[in-house]
């Protein structure tokens, strides 16, 4: 038996009219603000614990856009044609971008809250502090900001509007010029996420000092991304849209992708973990020694098992990859603990006694990724949900994993 | 044949070997170097590596016979070329596993044209590099003190020492991918048996084949074995390197102890790797007449691979770079100004030109495609990985009290010795090239477009290709 070289005639590729997809912009849209809004309403006399949970929920919504952005990037760069079918939803997950540089606002906003401890420097006070005043310091800081966001929207429209061109033109030129992109692309996106998680996350602990850092949020927002990805082609599918051009061939390679970036992100995880508690030094200890008590240490241990041990056995037999049920457990488990480990990296910060779950932790979530599907669904429905007309779709659509 | 003057096309995969590859002309080409009178050539290379094994074999005696004083280790510096030697063969082990094992789980099937060749080398690089550590203890005969044999003085080994990890990191791995490699070898051998004609060939491929007779059964046995290699492999890919950097990382020192350093050791490994498959690959394709299996498209995509990697390395002393200045530590901060401008300022800027700067050329296809040039390139990249390790050892020099410095330079044992392990490592791959098959024969055969049973419409899209 043969698969299909071509979309058979019966195939939703785009959303219909009578879709309830047509209405997720506006039910999103409405939802993610009112939920912002009740967040922000619910914490009017601690306004800093609102600017917290909405830097955990910002970082989360952006690693799902930032993960897509690294997807693409890489599907033009190796050539890829297993990804073709699955590529256009992760596209208008990157395309979401330019939202991102919306939603920095309250981040930008409550960034005398959350990064105060060298927000208003007092010079003279403290040391290092002083030395690092160079980099952290309010102007320098929101000039990398809007440098950031100016790169990720450009970077996602670029490769964006080329793939979605291709659906009208079917010209192969769009594909050539895409693969020209994705090394210098890879390149700035390094450099860019790097830093932005210097700025937004690692500055909180402002005398704490990691090199990995970058990297450890990298890896995390592969991990969503594949989860994410994964949920949502489900998603389409359930609701009758690319059903049968994805199978579970294709589940099958998104599986083993989130099984390998779960353990790439235990490894780094490890790395970090472990050479700072074998030096002990402690101007590095200082960071998890913050973590180890009040509860933080059971969320540590959390990670450890909801982050690493658990889909690392649940993932790891084939057949958990292969059927649709048990691939979204996996991802929508791993969703969840990705934004445990954003809420492990900032938190403590503000909930220095321990962890003080909050409603307003759950709506800012809500509302950042009720804004994110809204965004997603908006650009679903101006394109088609695969790119029918690229040069390697016949490849994808007869893959097989030997 | 020729680099393409028009672009690959975009709907279909181009076959990974050129023509005239066949099944049968494969299993003649790569069996022909070993069913070949030996050329002088072939006897004065071994020669020229048996003598630098003598250099070795003499260098390694006057040290047993003398002591570790022959070297130019000293208080401050107590690690010298020995580690840096050390670190530096392991890490060009590493291509072999990652084109074997790691490119395998991706689908990649361009390397079934490299991947036996770059496995031998891995085996030959990780003999070199536990010669090291070996003679490094001192009283070699002793080694069998770094297993915990249980004995009568209830001694053991301190296993909270790196160095110690580094001795069950490398020698799993040594034996995991020994072990991938014969299994792959297992049906190459048992076509060298069945075309042997002399009674030494058929007793040593008769016995190495291990009763292979091609079937159905068989294929499948093997193929499920390669698969689960593969997976006990990848993970060794990262795994030995990243124990290999905390020896230098869970110490204190500014300039060893930096979290980045376990990816930033394996992505370096893999570079280091790749220069050397390279430097190896783009002259035993042209003397043992493989250019239409190993093509410039694997040529090019193994530049590729060395780009990626190299910026990897960048991105990490950048970041080290970057962290050293944003800690706020004076000595972190004094570490990488003194790596810079200090009294090993020589060795820092061959490092960063070697690592960061040669390997920029590679953007271009031009340079990609062009042999020569790929060829001194590759061999420089070896070059910086070796200073990138002298930095690093050398940063004991100076330590964080100025009144314990000390300064470092090798005595010319340090230098036979490791002019000596090129003489294992040669010695062992001329006799590889001579008496295995070098291109992994029915691998190759597997990618052809024959070998595609999908007889839909002619296209062999779904099955590997550039």
């Amino acid at each position: 038996m043969s698969a299909p070289r071509t979309i058979p005639a019966d195939v939703l590729t785009s959303i219909s009219a009578n879709s309830r997809w047509q209405r997720f912009p506006l039910i999103f849209g409405v939802v993610g603000v009112v939920c912002l809004a009740a967040a922000f309403g619910l914490s009017a006399s601690t306004v800093e614990r609102f600017h917290f949970s909405y830097l955990v929920a910002y970082m989360y919504g952006l690693s799902l856009a930032l993960g897509a952005l690294f997807f693409v990037i890489v599907q033009f760069l190796t050539k890829a044609g297993w990804s073709v079918v699955v590529r256009r939803v992760a596209e208008n997950m990157m395309g979401t971008l330019p939202l991102f540089a919306i939603l920095f606002v309250p981040v930008a906003i409550g960034l005398h809250h959350t990064h105060h401890h060298w927000w208003h420097l007092v010079p003279g006070k403290d040391p290092i502090l002083d030395a690092k005043a160079p980099y952290l310091n309010p102007t320098f800081f929101f000039a990398r900001a809007i440098l950031y966001l100016v790169i990720w929207t450009l970077l996602s429209q670029a490769f964006l509007r080329r793939s979605v061109a291709q659906d009208q033109s079917g010209n192969p030129e769009e594909t050539r010029r895409q693969q020209w992109m994705a090394p210098p692309a890879l390149g700035l996106y390094a450099l860019t996420v790097t830093f932005a998680a210097v700025d937004w996350m690692k500055s909180l602990d402002p005398h704490w000092f990691s090199t990995i850092w970058g990297v450890y949020y990298f890896a995390g927002s592969v991990v969503a991304l594949f989860a994410m990805l994964s949920l949502l082609v489900l998603w389409l599918q359930r609701d009758g849209f690319i059903r049968k051009i994805v199978n579970q061939e294709h589940y099958h390679d998104l599986g083993k992708l989130l099984f390998g970036f779960v353990i790439f992100w235990s490894y780094i995880a490890f790395s970090q973990y472990f050479l700072i508690w074998y030096a002990n030094l402690p101007e590095e200890t200082i960071w998890y020694a913050h973590r180890s008590h009040g509860g933080w240490e059971s969320m540590g241990l959390m990670l450890v098992i909801g982050h690493f041990a658990i889909p690392f056995f649940f993932l790891l037999p084939r057949a958990m990859k292969r059927n649709p049920v048990t691939l979204a457990a996996g991802a929508g488990w791993l969703l969840w603990v990705h934004y445990l480990d954003l809420y492990y990296l900032i938190m403590p910060v503000h909930s220095t006694g321990g962890p003080q779950p909050s409603i307003v932790d759950l709506l800012t979530l809500f509302g950042v990724v009720a804004c994110f599907l809204a965004a997603f669904a908006f650009l679903a429905k101006r394109s088609a949900l695969v790119p029918v007309k690229d040069p390697r779709l016949a490849e994808s659509l007869a893959f097989e994993n030997l | 044949m020729v680099a393409q003057a028009h672009p690959e096309p975009l709907d279909r995969r181009v076959p990974l070997v050129d023509p005239p590859a066949t099944i049968q002309q494969i299993t003649e080409s790569v069996a022909a170097p070993m069913e070949w009178k030996a050329p002088l050539g072939w006897w004065l290379f071994l020669a020229g590596s048996l003598s630098c094994l003598g250099i070795w074999l003499g260098s390694v005696g006057y040290l047993f016979w003398t002591g570790t004083g022959v070297w130019g280790v000293n208080n401050p510096v107590g690690w010298g070329f020995d580690i840096v030697n050390f670190v530096w063969w392991v890490g060009i082990g590493h291509a072999g596993t990652l084109i074997s094992a790691v490119l395998f789980l991706f689908r990649q099937k361009w390397r079934t044209s490299i991947n036996r060749f770059s496995e031998a080398m891995t085996l030959f690089a990780v003999v070199c590099a536990l010669s090291f550590p070996t003679i490094h203890i001192g009283r070699a005969w002793l080694l069998y003190w770094v297993m915990p044999i249980p004995n009568q003085m209830a001694v053991w080994p301190n296993f909270r020492s790196p160095l110690l990890w580094d001795v069950f990191a490398v020698s799993v791995y040594g034996s995991v991918s020994a072990l991938f490699w014969f299994v792959g070898l297992i049906p190459d051998l048992a076509t060298m048996r069945d075309r042997a004609t002399k009674k030494w060939q058929q007793l040593f491929y008769g016995v190495l084949a291990l009763g292979w007779r091609s079937s159905h059964r068989h294929w499948q046995h093997y193929e499920v074995a390669y698969l689960l290699l593969a997976g006990l492999a990848t993970p060794l890919v990262l795994s030995v390197h990243s124990v290999v950097s905390f020896d230098f990382a869970v110490s204190q020192i500014p300039g060893w102890h930096t979290t980045i350093f376990p990816p930033y050791f394996v992505a370096g490994a893999i570079f280091s790797g790749f220069g050397m498959v390279m430097t190896l690959m783009i002259i035993a394709r042209s003397i043992f007449k493989l250019e239409h299996l190993v093509t410039r498209h694997h040529i090019e995509n193994m530049a590729k691979v060395t780009l990626l990697t190299g910026s990897l390395v960048g991105y990490a002393y950048a970041m080290e770079f970057f962290v050293a200045w944003y800690s706020g530590n004076p000595y972190e901060r004094f570490t990488f100004i003194n790596r810079m401008f200090g009294p090993y300022w020589w060795a820092y800027w061959s490092m960063i030109f070697c690592n960061v700067v040669v390997p920029q050329a590679l953007w271009f296809q031009s340079v990609r495609r062009n042999l020569g040039v790929l060829f001194v390139i590759s061999i420089l990249v070896n070059v910086g990985m070796w200073f990138e390790r002298y930095v690093i050892v050398l940063t004991l020099a100076r330590d964080t009290l100025p009144s314990s410095w000390g300064s470092y330079s090798p005595t010319i044992f340090d230098f036979s010795t490791y002019l000596g392990t090129f003489g294992i490592f040669f010695t062992f791959f001329t006799l590889f090239v001579r008496f295995l098959p070098m291109v992994a024969i029915a691998e190759v055969k597997a990618v052809l477009p024959e070998a595609n049973p999908h007889h839909d419409d002619g296209h062999h899209a779904a099955h590997g290709g550039h």
